[in-house]
């Protein structure tokens, strides 16, 4: 694999469910982590670069799948990171269940795949907010449909952003402002440019290749000899 | 057309007997297929097409580009040919090596497009490809009949119809990938243009000029040998001529993966075939097509000749059941009462083999075009399936108990209801069919065990609150959330599943083969095992220059032409 490959939304859907099931997450959940890829995607970023963080983190054993929730709050172990795939099923499952205008997600691994999670699901009119243990904050408004902001007060860019306590609220409530640079996206339009381009990711493709590839079987002989088409003799 | 829409609804069949795995595996095309409807759109629309560049030697090795004009845009076909060597020519996806590789293409390619297909095109999953390219496809020569045709025609002879009607191809196709693979084109980028909202029409687009170009091709290498004295194909010996395709396991889990779009193609069908049995008074000249068309496919089934002995049975059955459906019909009486059409259907189902109750479907539904044309349009899905965490437990339980009784009602801790699994294997990701026990690669089975997903899902449920909802359930149970969200995306949908174990020992993947391929419009199914079918496109549909025929959708159940005179 190059340093740069341009992809399909469809080989993400494809290659992103497979490389979550390949560190252990349900394939329910990696549906779902794999949409929310798509999501990111079709707003201009490399998805990789986040997911790699969570998948990484899940295989390495500093996150875990386990999750709680106690009312407004859900959290994992206390000595593990929760996963970000988990923790963003779990957050849509409590919004779209009209739980509460507001929600706490303790330590995620990579908050920006709770944020797509929501935008993937058209999630609107919430605020999501955090700072990450690099000390940069984040706040994310889903403004309308398609529309919505990325606020951050420091220069890394919020695909790196690592382990935070995230808040969400609804908007036209108790948020927050945060100051800092303002970044306006529009979903529509983006994934219009991105039908018309491909998907450029770059350097974390091939882990989460190797990720994905363990879904796949070796072949052996007889394995290839049961195959479809085997044995043919071509002589129509 | 006025419709009786309770009439119509009282005559549907019902989900547990169409979605069954011996029923689906006797499909035939229909009026409704995607090849046929885009016939007749190209027919309707009034489709140009034009051969913008063809630089091929001696042999017919070379590129070639082939284009569709549509009254708003282009699609082009870029053709590769190569020589190759004859013991690397083989139909399965792990082959490295084709005579012909194409790719549709988004508009007109420039230069500097064929240079970037030169590269990549002939490697197939080696290459990569751009949202410019709906689709990627290759072909292998018949090499019987490529060489016949290419010979005759250089003599100024045509080619011997018994030979042509033997193979029926030029070409075989061994996939036809779009949606995305390999960086294609996603499907999101060309949804909503008419042309391209039912299913599969782009793909098989590119098929359909696949087959123009093979005919051309050996038209070509006919002259470049022959010169003056080469002549091209009869009219009607050209319009005989389809594209082969060979279809392995890569099509099953396509169809367990999209439910709702199942269930759209399969209501459309069910619908016309409804409506047509609604039906008190035929529609003027329709029995006698219809009568017609089965002396026709009686000489069809004479023609469709196969190795496979249970194929050959069936077909053999199929041949005295249509003898028996013909005399049926010669009996004024049967078909002078009110309701023919259901008179014909009940017929069939009361006395015949399930490949010739499904012939019985496609045959009456034929010539009542002006009735079921309509639902052609509605093949095709666009929903994302959701997860409703709202959802209260209790209306889960009730929906897989109503709907997924087939599913619970099988007992998987039998070795026979678990024998098989899915998988794809490392060798370009092909689709494998495992036994447990034998091959490896149980952990990572496919997802596609529906049946015993569900059941595992009833017995977990059994042990639940019914105060829960099925966000808290999923929370406590993850493994369960594709089942669930799967369920409740079909629970309205009924003919999304197919209900049978598809783990089951006697399961023969053929059957959802055939089921998808015959809603593609394929004919002459030639299985070569359970895993793999070989299989006739277009075969006697309209060439582009008879599009504007007046017959033009009259190809279905094609019989080989006379020899000229």
């Amino acid at each position: 694999m190059s340093d740069q490959l341009t992809i399909s939304l469809n080989e993400i859907l494809f290659i992103f469910t497979r490389a979550g099931f390949g560190v252990n997450a349900p394939i329910g959940v990696s549906e779902d982590f794999a949409r929310s890829n798509i999501w990111l995607a079709e707003n201009g970023f490399d998805p990789s670069l986040c997911s790699i963080v969570a998948l990484d983190s899940l295989d390495e054993k500093k996150s875990s799948l386990e999750i709680e929730q106690d009312n407004a709050n859900l959290s994992g172990s206390s000595t593990q990171y929760l996963s970000a795939l988990q923790a963003s099923v779990s957050a849509l499952d409590w919004i779209k269940s009209d739980q509460g205008v507001s929600l706490t997600i303790t330590n995620v691994d990579s908050p920006l795949l709770v944020v797509a999670a929501l935008g993937a699901n058209q999630v609107k009119g919430w605020q999501v907010s955090w700072s990450d243990e690099a000390g940069t904050n984040f706040q994310v408004n889903f403004v309308d449909e398609g529309k919505w902001q990325i606020i951050s007060d420091g220069s890394r860019a919020i695909e790196l952003s690592k382990g935070a306590t995230m808040s969400l609220c609804m908007l036209g409530g108790t948020e927050i402002a945060l100051e800092g640079e303002l970044r306006r996206l529009n979903s529509i339009i983006e994934k219009n440019k991105i039908l018309q381009t491909g998907v450029a990711v770059h350097e974390h493709w091939d882990a989460i290749y190797a990720y994905f590839s363990r879904c796949l079987v070796k072949s052996t002989a007889e394995s290839r000899a049961s195959g479809a088409g085997a044995g043919l003799v071509d002589t129509d | 057309m006025p419709f009786n829409a309770k009439l119509d609804e009282a005559m549907m069949r019902r989900p547990e007997q169409v979605m069954r795995l011996d029923r689906m595996g006797s499909s035939f095309q229909t009026r409704l297929s995607f090849m046929r409807a885009l016939i007749r759109r190209m027919s309707k629309e009034k489709w140009q097409f034009e051969k913008l560049r063809q630089d091929v030697d001696q042999n017919g090795f070379g590129v070639s580009v082939y284009a569709a004009h549509t009254p708003v845009r282009t699609y082009s076909l870029v053709a590769f040919t190569q020589d190759i060597p004859a013991d690397m020519r083989t139909d399965r996806v792990i082959a490295e090596v084709w005579d012909a590789t194409f790719n549709l293409f988004d508009g007109v390619p420039t230069q500097e497009d064929i240079d970037y297909l030169t590269n990549n095109t002939p490697k197939q999953e080696g290459g990569r490809f751009r949202p410019s390219e709906l689709s990627l496809s290759r072909a292998n020569k018949s090499l019987r009949l490529f060489e016949h045709i290419t010979s005759t025609l250089a003599e100024g002879k045509q080619p011997d119809i018994d030979l042509v009607a033997s193979v029926g191809y030029i070409m075989r196709t061994t996939a036809v990938y779009g949606s995305g693979k390999f960086g294609c084109a996603d499907r999101a980028k060309i949804a909503d243009r008419e042309e391209c909202k039912v299913s599969f029409h782009m793909e098989l687009l590119t098929v359909y000029l696949i087959r123009w170009f093979t005919i051309d091709l050996v038209e070509t290498i006919a002259k470049k040998r022959g010169g003056d004295r080469a002549v091209s194909l009869e009219p009607h010996i050209r319009q005989f001529i389809g594209v082969g395709n060979s279809t392995g396991l890569g099509m099953a889990p396509f169809l367990l993966k999209h439910p709702v779009l199942i269930h759209n193609w399969v209501t459309a069908k069910e619908t016309a075939l409804a409506r047509v049995r609604s039906l008190e008074t035929p529609i003027q000249g329709s029995l006698e097509a219809f009568i017609e068309s089965v002396n026709q496919v009686a000489q069809h089934l004479k023609e469709w000749r196969v190795a496979d002995e249970i194929q050959s049975a069936r077909i053999e059955k199929l041949e005295a059941e249509v003898e028996r459906l013909g005399h049926w019909c010669g009996d004024e009486d049967n078909l002078t009462k009110p309701y023919p059409w259901n008179s014909i259907y009940q017929f069939a189902e009361d006395n015949f083999s399930l490949e010739c109750q499904e012939m019985v479907v496609s045959l009456v539904i034929e010539p009542n075009g002006a009735l079921v044309d309509d639902l052609a349009d509605t093949m095709f899905a666009t929903t994302v399936p959701q997860f409703e965490a709202d959802m209260s437990l209790v209306k889960l339980k009730s929906i897989v108990k109503d709907c997924y009784a087939w599913a619970t009602g099988i007992d998987f801790s039998l070795g026979e209801s678990q024998h098989h699994f899915w998988y794809y294997s490392e060798d370009k990701l092909e689709p494998r069919f495992g036994s447990t026990g034998v091959d490896k690669g149980v952990d990572q089975e496919m997802p596609l065990a529906i049946g015993r997903d569900a059941d595992d899902l009833s017995e977990q449920l059994k042990t639940a609150s019914d105060d829960m909802t099925v966000g808290e359930f999923a929370m406590q149970y993850p493994e369960f959330r594709h089942i669930i969200r799967r369920i409740q995306n079909t629970a309205l949908r009924p003919y999304a599943e197919v209900q049978d174990n598809l783990l089951g020992e006697k399961m023969r993947p053929l059957d959802l083969l055939r089921f998808k391929l015959a809603f593609f419009g394929a004919s002459k199914f030639d299985p070569k095992s359970d895993l793999w079918t070989r299989i006739s496109m277009y075969q006697g549909a309209p060439m582009p220059d008879q599009l504007a025929d007046a017959n033009h959708d009259d190809w279905a159940f094609p019989i080989r032409p006379k020899r000229s005179a």
